[in-house]
């Protein structure tokens, strides 16, 4: 966790109007294992991932990512550099097709520097990682809605991330398809794409995540290996209720 | 359910899927008919009829387009023909703008009086002609496009619309009272075209070919920037624009860069219709003229090939070809857009596509 | 200063008709997203009816609310027949406006007037009252008055406004928006046909009115704040001011450039306008 190339949340705060959202919130983010962020249902977990990436601009606080600081840049920017992220409902160009949708990230990912080596080829080599070969010419909108989210998986990776913010990916999905997206998501850091995933699957992050980050009311109540955190009582309290 | 998302063949949709059935809330969609088949999802002997469908229509429409002024058609039948391909050339741009990057603007008629205007004025004060001043129109209506779209894109769609609106009447008020410069509310007349290219543009054929040679170069501009890179990053703004910034495109730039492309398409209808109408005044470019070429656009259907020149044809050349009473051809108008959106919402022109279609189909 | 207490009297009239338009448009446009530029042409039936009504020996309070009634009955039935099938794309919704609005305009374009109906001229520490004038303000204030009512206490008109600020969340809660969507048609068609009634009352008319108000309309709808009841009326009422002021003071062909003008400061630097209104539901 030494490295330069992570992600540094330090001191990010976010309120609307009366509403603080983010109350100061410092995060770490490995890109060599997967972060999970957790807690209950307005803790501040989108917002964290909309204020990083540059949607929503902080209050106050710091965003640096390999070692530049990105505080405020426009979300077009950042994305550019390779921290890329999902969202939460399953979002895609509507009325294009697949491959259009994919091939339009990728014609906007970052330019490729010499040192990294591209992991897919081409579009076409990110649809068959997600399982959606054979799916070109199918128009986004009509997808059944596990597609749609292995769809919203391939725009993100043809973006070409170092570092993938993925909220609540799972969420919608019955439990074979969470179970194909994990072994997805599973293979990325090994790959070369760091993981930070928000959800509330609890078997998910458990299977998924090496640490988890525990937020409620927008700070951080717990941090540290996720079999520490979901036994941590504070935790349970605020949030799981009796049992996994 | 799947349908093709290349750009399609026989059809000769602009590059891009068609709209599903539900897209459009239409009739149709709301009788749960299924939608009218579109493209195939594979290769074969369609596909290849269908390409040379493509070639064979261009070439057979370029034939009738360029071909025209030696069937000895009349001076009113070039005239009209030349009023409406400046008209088509505004829309070609305003189709890029609202078909690729879902931006729908009121003010083409503004951005086409600051090309006639430019022309004129150049032509009255530095003696510059037409092919000269061509540039300056195309520029100027750019960069008009650019002041009004920089701040005002960023607000939401249905501001835009207004606001591109307000441009309009400003515009007219603003020419109407700017004393000798722009000639106040008369206007200002032009010269005649003289020599282009060393030919005589004052002969009426000649520049008949010379507004069909920019209209083509239009049509030609608008399948080729829909077909690229950029046409998918328009239309990746149009479809959604959060997903859009979210991998890495800067649409705040983009959509203004729409607009003044579309505005340079506008300038350069405006030069060519201000030689043509020998006079121009504010009148021509206000609030009104900017709807009718907005209606024109839909009517026609902004998304495909032929879309934009079948609303000239239908809105501008039809009536004053066939003779109608003004009253009647604007009821009929009216109601034929309200029908097409309902009914065709890809515009008349492909429906008029289907319809041949089908015809065909019926045949064998 | 006497002039000037005169010059604003004489604009209230105006103001009047455009806080009618505004407060229609603001709750169609507030709540569907649809611009429609046909309600312009709401207004002019509404002169038209009256007009037809009056020629015919109809006394003139009623003719107003027969023309009320009607203009009514047509935006009601424009929403059944047409706009509703625009709801998800109301950019056709717009398109289909402007066709309506050349369409609608099928008299012929000579004016149409009628005499007076209450004739009279008071006098107020040196303003003149033109009586007209007065009861068309009267009248629009009590049209104005009855709509705050049922927006602020009918369960109406609670259910409205939560629709206009949220539409998906007031769908999810139960709230039948569609039927709503008709009934800000009628009534916002209605107020227009008052002001149709009204402006004929007070000068002639041609078929084409509609179009030179109808901007105006959405200029106080977006300065209001789309959606606010109240700031339609704020905003009608200032931009009433302004025209007349404008043309009071011997300026009368810049008045449309004032208004355009402020309207689009005010959509760039503040969206929502002055008091405050959605930004229009989000697009689908």
């Amino acid at each position: 966790m030494t490295e330069v190339a992570a992600l540094e949340i330090a001191g990010l705060r976010k309120t609307f109007g009366g509403v603080v959202a983010l109350a100061g919130v410092d995060i770490t983010v490995p890109l060599d294992q997967i972060l999970g962020i957790v807690g209950p249902n307005g803790s501040g977990k989108t917002t964290l991932f909309n204020v990083v990436t540059g949607v929503y601009r902080p209050t106050a606080g710091r965003v640096v990512w390999q070692g530049e600081d990105i505080t405020g840049r426009p979300s077009y920017e950042i994305a550019r550099k390779g921290l890329v992220r999902t969202f939460q409902q399953a979002m895609s160009f509507k009325g294009l097709s697949v491959q259009e949708n994919v091939r339009i990230a990728w014609e906007h990912r970052r330019a490729v520097r010499k040192s990294r080596s591209a992991q897919w080829a081409s579009p076409q080599a990110i649809l068959g990682f997600v399982g959606l070969a054979g799916h070109e010419r199918d128009v986004a909108g009509s997808l059944p809605f596990g597609n749609l989210r292995r769809l919203g998986l391939a725009v993100a990776l043809a973006a070409d991330p170092m570092l993938l913010l993925l909220d609540e990916p799972g969420a919608g999905l019955n439990d074979r398809e969470t179970a194909e997206l994990a072994e997805l998501i599973r293979r990325l850091p090994g790959m070369g794409i760091g993981v930070c995933l928000i959800d509330h699957d609890m078997t998910l992050m458990h299977a998924l995540c090496s640490r988890l980050v525990v937020l409620d009311f927008g700070s951080k109540i717990a941090e540290g290996p996720t079999a520490e955190v979901l036994n941590d009582a504070k935790v349970v309290e605020v949030y799981l209720g009796s049992e996994l | 359910m799947s349908s093709n998302g290349d750009p399609g063949y026989g059809t000769h949709p602009l590059p891009g899927p068609p709209p599903q059935a539900g897209e459009g809330n239409s009739l149709r969609s709301r009788q749960n008919l299924p939608p009218p088949s579109r493209g195939r999802a594979g290769v074969g002997a369609a596909d290849a009829r269908g390409s040379r469908e493509t070639v064979v229509a261009a070439a057979v429409l370029v034939l009738v387009l360029v071909g025209v002024p030696w069937l000895n058609p009349g001076y009113r039948f070039l005239s009209v023909a030349i009023s409406t391909g400046t008209v088509a050339i505004t829309l070609y741009g305003l189709a890029l703008l609202f078909g690729q990057a879902g931006i729908m603007s009121v003010g083409h008629a503004a951005l086409m009086g600051v090309g006639a205007y430019t022309a004129a004025i150049l032509s009255m004060r530095l003696g510059m002609g037409l092919w000269s001043a061509l540039p300056f129109s195309m520029f100027m209506a750019a960069l008009a496009a650019a002041l009004i779209g920089l701040p005002a894109l960023r607000v939401s769609g249905h501001h835009f619309v207004i606001i591109t609106y307000a441009f309009c009447t400003l515009l007219a008020i603003v020419l109407t009272n700017g004393g000798s410069f722009t000639g106040g509310a008369t206007g200002l007349d032009v010269e005649p075209v003289g020599t282009v290219l060393g030919i005589n543009m004052d002969r009426l054929r000649n520049y008949y070919l010379l507004v069909i040679a920019a209209l083509l170069a239009s049509m030609l501009a608008t399948y080729l920037i829909s077909a690229s890179g950029y046409g998918r990053t328009l239309r990746s703004i149009r479809e959604n624009e959060p997903l859009a910034r979210a991998v890495g495109i800067n649409t705040g730039l983009h959509k203004v860069g729409a607009f003044m492309m579309s505005g340079a398409f506008a300038g350069a209808a405006g030069i060519f219709q201000a030689y043509y109408l020998r006079h121009i005044s504010p009148t021509l470019y206000g609030g009104l003229p900017s709807l009718y070429i907005a209606m024109s656009v839909m009517l026609g259907g902004a998304r495909t090939l032929y879309g934009p020149l079948g609303g000239a044809i239908i809105v501008n050349f039809l009536p004053e070809i066939l003779n109608i009473d003004p009253v009647d051809s604007r009821i009929a108008y009216g109601a034929g857009l309200v029908a097409v959106i309902l009914l065709l919402p890809r515009g008349m022109v492909d429906g008029l596509i289907g319809l041949y279609r089908w015809a065909a189909r019926q045949r064998a | 200063m006497e002039i000037f207490v005169q010059q604003l009297v004489n604009s209230l009239s105006m103001a009047a008709i455009f806080v009618l338009i505004g407060i229609g448009i603001t709750l169609i446009f507030g709540l569907t997203g649809i611009i429609n530029f046909a309600h312009g042409e709401f207004l002019m039936l509404g002169g038209v009816f009256t007009w037809l009504l009056v020629s015919n020996g109809v006394n003139f309070f009623l003719a107003l609310i027969a023309a009320i009634v009607l203009v009514g009955l047509v935006g009601l039935l424009l929403e059944r027949a047409v706009f509703r099938f625009t709801l998800e794309r109301p950019m056709n919704g717009f398109i289909i406006s402007l066709g309506l609005s050349v369409f609608i305009r099928l008299w012929n374009s000579y004016q149409k007037s009628i005499p007076s109906p209450v004739e009279g001229v008071w006098q107020i520490g040196g303003v003149r009252i033109i009586a007209m004038r007065a009861v068309v303000v009267a009248l629009t204030a009590a049209a104005v008055a009855l709509t705050f009512f049922t927006i602020s206490r009918s369960r109406y008109g609670l259910a409205l406004r939560a629709s206009v600020a949220d539409l998906e969340t007031a769908r999810l809660m139960g709230i039948p928006v569609r039927r709503y969507v008709t009934g800000v048609f009628l009534y916002g068609s209605a107020l227009a046909g008052l002001g149709g009634a009204l402006m004929i009352a007070l000068f002639p008319i041609t078929p084409f009115v509609g179009q030179d108000v109808v901007v105006g309309g959405f200029a106080v709808a977006l300065i209001g704040g789309l959606g606010n009841v109240a700031g339609a009326v704020v905003a009608g009422t200032v931009l009433g001011f302004a025209d007349g002021l404008a043309a009071g003071y011997g300026q009368p062909e810049w008045t449309e450039a004032y208004s355009f003008a402020l309207m689009i400061l005010i959509l760039l630097v503040r969206p929502q306008g002055l008091l405050g209104g959605t930004e229009g539901p989000a697009s689908v």
